[in-house]
């Protein structure tokens, strides 16, 4: 028996939704048995990964609160890659707009006023799309290629923190961290269930894939998005210019990705620190893809990925489970997808006496 | 004098894992497949290699083992783009972030466990003389990139196993319909890919820093990725690109050390210096000419005989 691959005349829209949901089942099973293989309690470790933070409803705030910034930079690179552009530095750009609201914060010091953290954000989102303003410079003047450079930018803008906080940005009462200080309260973003660590951020979250959503289906711009990713010439046909969708995709993922990262400086740490960097702009990626480019689904997709990040820190301290286990569960959820696509558009057929010329 | 010799040297060092890893990706570029996957196909060989070296000491057999691992990560990658068609960038995307992952979590146990330095191929006497020691002073894996530049050209330019991996990538479905098989030949190349690109990993503790950290490459798999495009899928532009960027990387150590106006700029902008280098090489490549003209066609198009 012999099974052999046949192109569908379109685009399996049931597919395009049991593949997303397979590849994280997937990933748990196939999860649990590699890691049982490699010396571990694999069933323990997907249970803590995957399931704790969903049964332990205290665990639910910590969801929230790492959701929020995969869903920002995740519905900002669904944009992106649904217009075919390849913005990979949307971790830069959270850095930078983490660092642009960090100035204000600082410039602010000790200031009180409702329109302090309302500037910050503004910088912030300014600040993640002048850096994604780059390579879109780059890729529509010159032709280079956007991977490389976002990319190349996130290396440099770590640097970047590194020597703001050690040099001209330093806590001059840190004793000797390398840290801003702490940001005064007006720059704080505040929680907004009292008890919780649930800040502001949450609902902007939500907010940001619900706009986003609404801009993509129901808009011109949403549909020159879509146009331009599906089919580019056509799309030069009806009238869409390719460099103004490059322009549009880079500065809407640049700024959401900014916007992740004020709120992440205002909100959970307060204060830059060398630990700002959090792989949320790397993790996004695979919120879009999961998402399936949909600002709804990049909802749901960005609560899983949060799970395994919540999850992994739990693995960690109850069965000893090391950090990096995360990651591999994480790669694993976009290997599968990213196998699972083949179904969307293809179907598996069965071979009935046919000579080996399928083979071939 | 000794600083100039000191200075090639450690220049060499760190242009030697670049070179190697974006000699893999050359073929596996011309052969039309993007493999993105070179910092995690590293990382993977950084490991394996390390682990190589911790238990045996045999630093061959420590190279071979980042080859090895390299191969088997390009594996995960050439199913999924080749049999299953996925998507080449996103693929690749995954075999980094899997690749931090798995080197990360396999490295755990070795931390702050030093390894011995891979020793010097030639005989000490015959590196005495300082000038000497900028011919004889290295390891195997220094002069095996050289080897593998005039080979892979060799190979690309002189042979029929050359010409049909360039066929393949100029136009898979001419090749597929004059009897080659498309994939077996980007099957081939993504696996010898991922063994350049895990030999090179594993100049890292081998060559560099005899330690185990997590993402030691520091992105030096990005980099070598930009080098294929800046050196336009030649070889030879290969070595000299590689070569550049070791000496920005060089530039930062001595800068420290050698005092004067240079040591005043931030340590940190050094260390971001060879990315900005990339970028900036990357603009000026592509202000010459346009730098996509010599881009293998099918580069990154998927391809499925059964269409």
């Amino acid at each position: 028996m012999q099974f052999r691959l046949e192109k569908r005349p379109e685009p399996s829209r049931l597919m395009l939704y049991v593949t997303p949901v397979a590849a994280v089942l997937l990933t748990m099973i196939i999860g649990a048995i590699i890691f049982s293989l490699i010396g571990y309690d694999g069933i323990g470790a997907v249970r803590e990964i995957f399931l704790t933070p969903l049964t332990n409803a205290y665990k639910w705030q910590d969801l929230g609160v790492k959701a929020a910034p995969l869903i920002i930079i995740g519905v900002g690179l669904s944009v992106a890659y649904r217009a075919n552009v390849w913005n990979i530095g949307a971790e830069g750009q959270y850095i930078i707009g983490g660092l642009a609201g960090t100035w204000v914060a600082l410039a602010t010091y000790g200031m009180t006023g409702p329109w302090i953290l309302p500037l910050m954000i503004l910088a912030g989102v300014v600040g993640g799309m002048l850096y994604a303003a780059i390579p879109a410079l780059l890729r529509t003047r010159l032709n280079v290629n956007e991977i490389l450079t976002s990319l190349m930018l996130t290396y440099a803008s770590v640097q970047l923190i590194y020597y703001l906080i050690r040099a001209p940005w330093k806590d001059p009462m840190g004793m000797g961290f390398p840290q801003t200080r702490l940001f005064s309260e007006a720059a704080r973003l505040p929680t907004i269930i009292p008890g919780t660590i649930v800040h502001l951020g949450v609902p902007i979250a939500i907010l940001v894939a619900l706009v986003a959503w609404f801009i993509m289906t129901r808009s011109v711009f949403g549909y020159q998005m879509r146009a331009v990713g599906a089919a580019p010439h056509a799309a030069r046909y009806g009238g869409f210019s390719e460099n103004k969708t490059i322009w549009l995709a880079m500065l809407v993922s640049g700024a959401l990705a900014g916007l992740a990262g004020v709120l992440e400086v205002a909100g959970p740490f307060q204060r830059m620190v060398p630990g700002f960097p959090t792989n949320y702009g790397f993790t996004a990626i695979i919120v879009a893809f999961l998402g399936r480019l949909n600002p709804l689904g990049v909802i749901l997709a960005g609560i899983v990925m949060a799970i395994t990040f919540v999850g992994g820190e739990v693995a960690q301290t109850t069965i000893g489970l090391p950090n990096a286990a995360t990651g591999i569960f994480q790669a694993m959820v976009l290997f599968f997808l990213l196998a699972g696509d083949i179904l969307v558009r293809y179907r598996l057929k069965r071979v009935v006496n046919q000579p080996a010329a399928g083979a071939a | 004098m000794d600083i100039y010799i000191a200075i090639i040297v450690t220049l060499v060092g760190a242009a030697t894992p670049i070179l190697i890893a974006a000699l893999g990706e050359l073929v596996v570029e011309k052969s039309g497949v993007l493999n993105l996957g070179v910092e995690g196909m590293m990382l993977v060989g950084a490991i394996a290699g390390f682990a190589g070296q911790f238990y045996t000491g045999n630093p061959y057999f420590a190279l071979l083992c980042g080859a090895f691992a390299g191969a088997a990560s390009s594996l995960i990658f050439g199913f999924l783009t080749l049999s299953l068609s996925a998507n080449q960038t996103a693929t690749g995307l995954a075999l980094t972030i899997f690749g931090t992952g798995f080197s990360a979590l396999a490295g755990a146990p070795f931390s702050a466990r030093p390894v011995q330095l891979m020793r010097p191929l030639f005989p000490a006497e015959l590196a005495t003389h300082p000038v000497w020691r900028v011919v004889f002073g290295y390891s195997f894996p220094v002069y095996f990139s050289f080897f593998m530049v005039v080979a892979i050209w060799w190979f690309l330019h002189r042979t029929r196993s050359g010409l049909t991996l360039r066929a393949v990538g100029e136009n898979d479905v001419s090749a597929h319909s004059i009897g080659y098989s498309v994939q077996g030949v980007r099957y081939a190349a993504v696996l010898f890919g991922g063994a350049m690109a895990g030999i090179a990993g594993a100049c890292f503790p081998l060559l560099l820093t005899p330690q185990w950290a997590e993402r030691m490459t520091a992105g030096r798999g990005w980099i070598a990725v930009a080098l294929v495009v800046f050196a336009s899928w030649k070889p030879f532009r290969l070595l000299a690109g590689a070569y550049l960027f070791g000496l920005v990387m060089t530039m930062e150590l001595y800068a420290k050390a050698g005092g004067g106006p240079l040591s005043a700029i931030p340590s940190e902008l050094w260390a971001a210096l060879p990315y900005l280098a990339t970028i900036i090489v990357l603009v000026l490549i592509s202000i010459r000419r346009d730098a996509t003209s010599n881009a293998p066609a099918c580069l990154g198009k998927p391809f499925l005989p059964s269409n």
